[in-house]
């Protein structure tokens, strides 16, 4: 092929890629992408329906066809842009190669062109909307599809052509090895250039692959295996039918030429011997000729005549006389001659009765009183072979273009369709062959530079040789393998198409709803309900799903409710062991107070206690246990009860402290603990005396709005660490004093901008209500915490207590 | 919050970042209490850690007493805020504090 060609190829291939590049380039870039749909898929078809024309117009011209790349346009259309713009391109590519014949485009593949190329735009439309969805195929699918539409284009070259096969032939084995790369690989580039343009990656990683996805490279690895072995099978056979069929031809012409040289001999020497027949006429009057002038007269060798007995009593040759026919099986075979009703008798070349050492072909004809022999010895018998044979082969052909040849043993060609008679077999290039042949086998050769397939048989004396060129012996094989994988290729891909279109619509986009569905119920929607009934198993599926998903909604439900109920119960347990609000009577016990408890979820962790140890002494604390909801409930429960019991033995704060933390690192098992701040006051006096376990300071001011932390250094939590002290602080409260405890639900309340309440905050808060009584100054600064955070959700509890020291009067 | 084991041989320093709050507590629990068998010397790094809850705290203690038993532990770098909870919680009465 000359470079020259070789570009156009190329061109008529990247042709319809660029064009492919452009059109997205410009319908994702520019403000060709706002027109309408139909707008833009009129533009996409008409303008790849004028790349296919462009196809047609500047067809390839080669010796046995005009190709061209013009089905890729529709397809590229079709698959990347859409399925009207692919249906239009199409038939614009189509009817123009139809009315293209009639300004001199080929009418032979006139109908095959035009209605392959409407067919690819409608492959195209259909694959789009049914196969990919919209999307962009694989490169190596678009690959396919492009083999897949260049082979039903040259099938029907075939089909179309059914009255010249051969022509059809010739056609298609021109075009399909150019034709077929050439638009698959116009079509799978356009694919690849656009998905890289889109920057889809055009490989998933292994488990992300989709279902569909591994169904088409499954039956893809499936086809091609199924196509490989069918195309093997199928040249197989056809092989062997085109080995008998051509063994069968050759061997029938060679008996055919043999039969015709034998005839001709037969006859020529039949003839002769008529004629000396005719003219001796009777046994009686051949005693009284000389038989070496009759011989000489009628230019044969031999000539013998055999009376009634079937003795020679005449010949050319002496010593032939007196010989008894029926005494040697060649002779005897002459007596038929005798009877009645055989008037003339041919015997083949061969060893003669009389000497083993001779050969001759004889021939008798009766005459009166027994008959003439007449016979050909070697000399004649290869004579008559050369003035015979070149007339039995001359006009005879082996299938369309294979002949015969008949030469002598030492490789003389006596006939060929040569006309030579001067020709050696050497000269034809079949000697070297023909000396490793055997007889009846059929063989390959070259005759003249041709490679053909050949037969020989020995014959009297010669060889017959039949021929056919390889190429039309082995015509009918390539045809019926050609068409059978092109069929196959068509069947296969229609196959394919069909199981991916069922498989998807009765498995995939089933799964695919079903999974949407169950996407909505995961993200909290129990409300859904899966419906996919397009067949029993998935209807049943969707059942089972629905009756799950019931049965899960009404636990959850039963849970929730009788959870409600447990915590329910568990915070009314709670705030019962928490103290009543006590009104002290501030004249007569010497103080006021008031704590409250808010949780943050129905049961809270922090807790508060306050009680009368005697009458002049009078314990107060507040604690916050680590952790939320019922443990924490707990672990405060066993916590208070084991406070308050110690305190009742009139233990020291300290004292009450190392105990309760000892008691409660006990089996502590889930590693929680408790902060805690106690003080016992005593009410003559103010003097209080307090521990803090980790706690917050308190903070103690008067209604002056003074107030300020009272820090004094906290030793660890409880329930912590076994074994250790704990240290005892003592201050004096003056009446009117106030202290405030708390837990770090209030310091650490935070707003919607992630600030915290504070610590300074609340001294704050508490000079602002310092006025307040004590239930009174809780709830404003339990107010201001709640505007503090506004609608940010809280998560702790949060736990006052305020304390007003009035001394006894 | 990011947190960050380090093994040298039988020492391990974990370093831990952002809030240290029950939200977060858990995951810190699952990633070290399981990461200290073995180890002889345990490195706690507190410098960008920006908050603690009671719920850190409880995980402090028991780390604390897991090393009690088998070495030391020693918590670093620790921001001001931080120190102040550890004060105030009586903390760091035991814990060794650098």
């Amino acid at each position: 092929m000359e470079l020259s060609t070789v570009f156009q190829f190329a061109a008529a291939t990247l042709l319809p890629v660029a064009a492919a590049m452009g059109l997205y380039v410009a319908e994702h870039r520019t403000e060709f992408g706002t027109l309408p749909y139909m707008v833009r898929q009129v533009i996409i078809g008409l303008l790849f329906g004028g790349i296919a024309i462009l196809g047609t117009e500047f067809g390839i011209q080669t010796t046995d066809a005009t190709m061209n790349v013009r089905d890729a346009s529709p397809l590229v259309a079709g698959l990347l842009f859409g399925g009207p713009a692919g249906i239009i391109a199409g038939v614009v590519g189509g009817v123009e190669r139809w009315l293209a014949a009639l300004w001199g485009r080929g009418m032979f593949t006139r109908v095959a062109c035009s209605v392959a190329t409407i067919a690819a735009g409608l492959y195209a439309a259909l694959l789009r909307k049914r196969m990919f969805d919209n999307k962009l195929p694989s490169w190596s699918l678009a690959f396919a599809i492009g083999v897949v539409v260049e082979v039903l284009h040259l099938t029907l070259v075939f089909v179309t052509n059914m009255d010249n096969i051969p022509r059809a032939f010739t056609v298609v084995r021109a075009c399909a090895p150019i034709m077929i790369p050439c638009n698959a690989l116009s079509v799978a580039l356009a694919t690849l250039a656009v998905a890289i343009l889109a920057k889809i990656k055009l490989h998933k990683a292994p488990p992300d692959r989709e279902l569909s996805n591994s169904i088409q490279a499954g039956m893809l690895i499936a086809v091609v295996v199924g196509l490989v072995v069918t195309t093997m099978f199928t040249a197989m056979i056809q092989n062997n039918i085109s080995e008998l069929q051509t063994e069968s031809l050759l061997k029938l012409n060679i008996e055919d030429v043999s039969a015709d040289v034998d005839d001709a001999l037969n006859e020529k020497l039949l003839n002769d011997t008529r004629k000396v027949a005719r003219y001796i006429n009777s046994v009686e009057r051949a005693k009284t000729l000389k038989m070496d002038e009759v011989a000489q007269q009628f230019d044969v060798t031999e000539i013998n005549v055999i009376d009634k007995t079937g003795t020679i009593v005449a010949s050319t040759y002496d010593r032939f006389i007196g010989f008894d026919m029926a005494s040697g099986a060649q002779s005897k075979e002459f007596l038929v001659l005798l009877n009645e009703d055989k008037k003339e008798f041919v015997q083949s070349y061969r060893n003669i009765s009389y000497s083993d050492a001779e050969q001759r072909k004889y021939a008798g004809v009766v005459i009166d009183g027994g008959f003439v022999q007449v016979g050909y010895d070697a000399v004649d018998f290869q004579k008559a072979i050369s003035e015979e044979v070149p007339e039995a082969v001359r006009n005879r052909h082996v299938g369309e273009s294979g002949g015969l040849v008949i030469a002598d043993a030492t490789g003389i060609v006596y006939g060929s369709q040569n006309d030579a008679g001067t020709e050696t077999l050497r000269q034809t290039g079949l000697a070297d062959a023909l000396n490793t042949a055997h007889p009846g086998e059929v063989f390959v050769a070259t005759y003249y530079d041709t490679p053909v397939v050949a037969m020989y048989q020995l014959a009297e004396g010669y060889r017959i040789i039949a021929f056919q060129p390889v190429e039309e012996a082995q015509f009918s094989r390539n045809v019926a393998v050609l068409v059978t994988e092109f069929m196959e290729i068509i069947v296969f891909a229609a196959l394919f198409t069909v199981i991916y279109f069922l498989v998807k619509r009765v498995v995939v986009d089933n799964i695919h709803r079903v999974n949407r569905v169950l996407g909505t119920i995961t993200a909290g929607n129990l409300d859904a309900s899966v419906e996919v009934r397009s067949n029993e198993e998935f209807s049943s599926l969707s059942d089972d799903i629905n009756t799950m998903v019931d049965a899960l909604k009404r636990a959850i439900a039963e849970a929730a409710a009788r959870i409600d109920a447990e915590l329910e119960y568990a915070r009314t347990i709670q705030s019962g062991a928490l103290p009543r609000p006590m009104e002290p009577n501030p004249q007569r016990d010497g103080f006021s107070i008031f704590a409250q408890m808010d949780a943050a979820k129905e049961v809270g962790g922090d807790f508060y206690d306050y009680y009368f140890l005697d009458d002049n002494h009078f314990a107060f604390l507040v604690a916050d246990v680590s952790g939320k909801g019922i443990p924490a409930a707990m672990f405060m429960m066993k916590a208070k009860t084991l406070i308050q019991s110690l305190a009742e033995t009139w233990l020291p704060v300290d004292e009450i402290f190392t105990r309760a933390n000892n008691q409660l690192c006990e089996g502590n098992e889930a590693e929680m603990f408790v902060t805690a701040w106690m003080g016992v006051v005593e009410l003559d006096t103010g003097h209080v005396v307090y521990a803090n376990a980790g706690h917050n300071p308190p903070v103690v001011g008067t209604e002056r709005g003074d107030f300020e932390y009272r820090k004094a250094r906290p030793n660890l939590v409880l329930g912590g660490m076994a074994g250790i002290p704990y240290r005892i602080y003592e201050m004096d409260l003056k009446p009117g004093d106030i202290i405030f405890l708390y837990t770090d639900g209030v310091t650490e309340a935070t707003n919607a901008q992630n600030e915290l309440f504070g610590d300074d905050r609340l001294v704050e808060s508490l000079n602002r209500h310092s006025k307040m009584a004590m239930e009174d100054l809780c709830n404003a600064v339990h107010k201001d915490v709640d505007d503090f955070v506004g609608e940010a959700p809280q998560f702790d509890d949060i736990t006052v207590l305020a304390l007003r020291f009035e001394g006894r009067k | 919050m990011d947190i960050n084991l380090e093994h040298v041989g039988t020492r391990l320093t974990v370093t831990v970042a952002g809030r240290l709050n029950t939200g977060t507590a858990p995951e810190f629990e699952e990633k070290l209490i399981p990461a200290l068998k073995g180890v002889e010397e345990l490195i706690i790094d507190f410098a960008d850690l920006d908050y603690i809850s009671s719920a850190g705290l409880r995980i402090v203690l028991t780390s604390q007493k897991i090393m009690n038993r088998q070495g030391t532990m020693v918590i670093r770098n620790v921001k001001p805020e931080i120190y102040e909870v550890f004060e105030m919680t009586g903390f760091v009465d035991f814990l060794t504090i650098q």
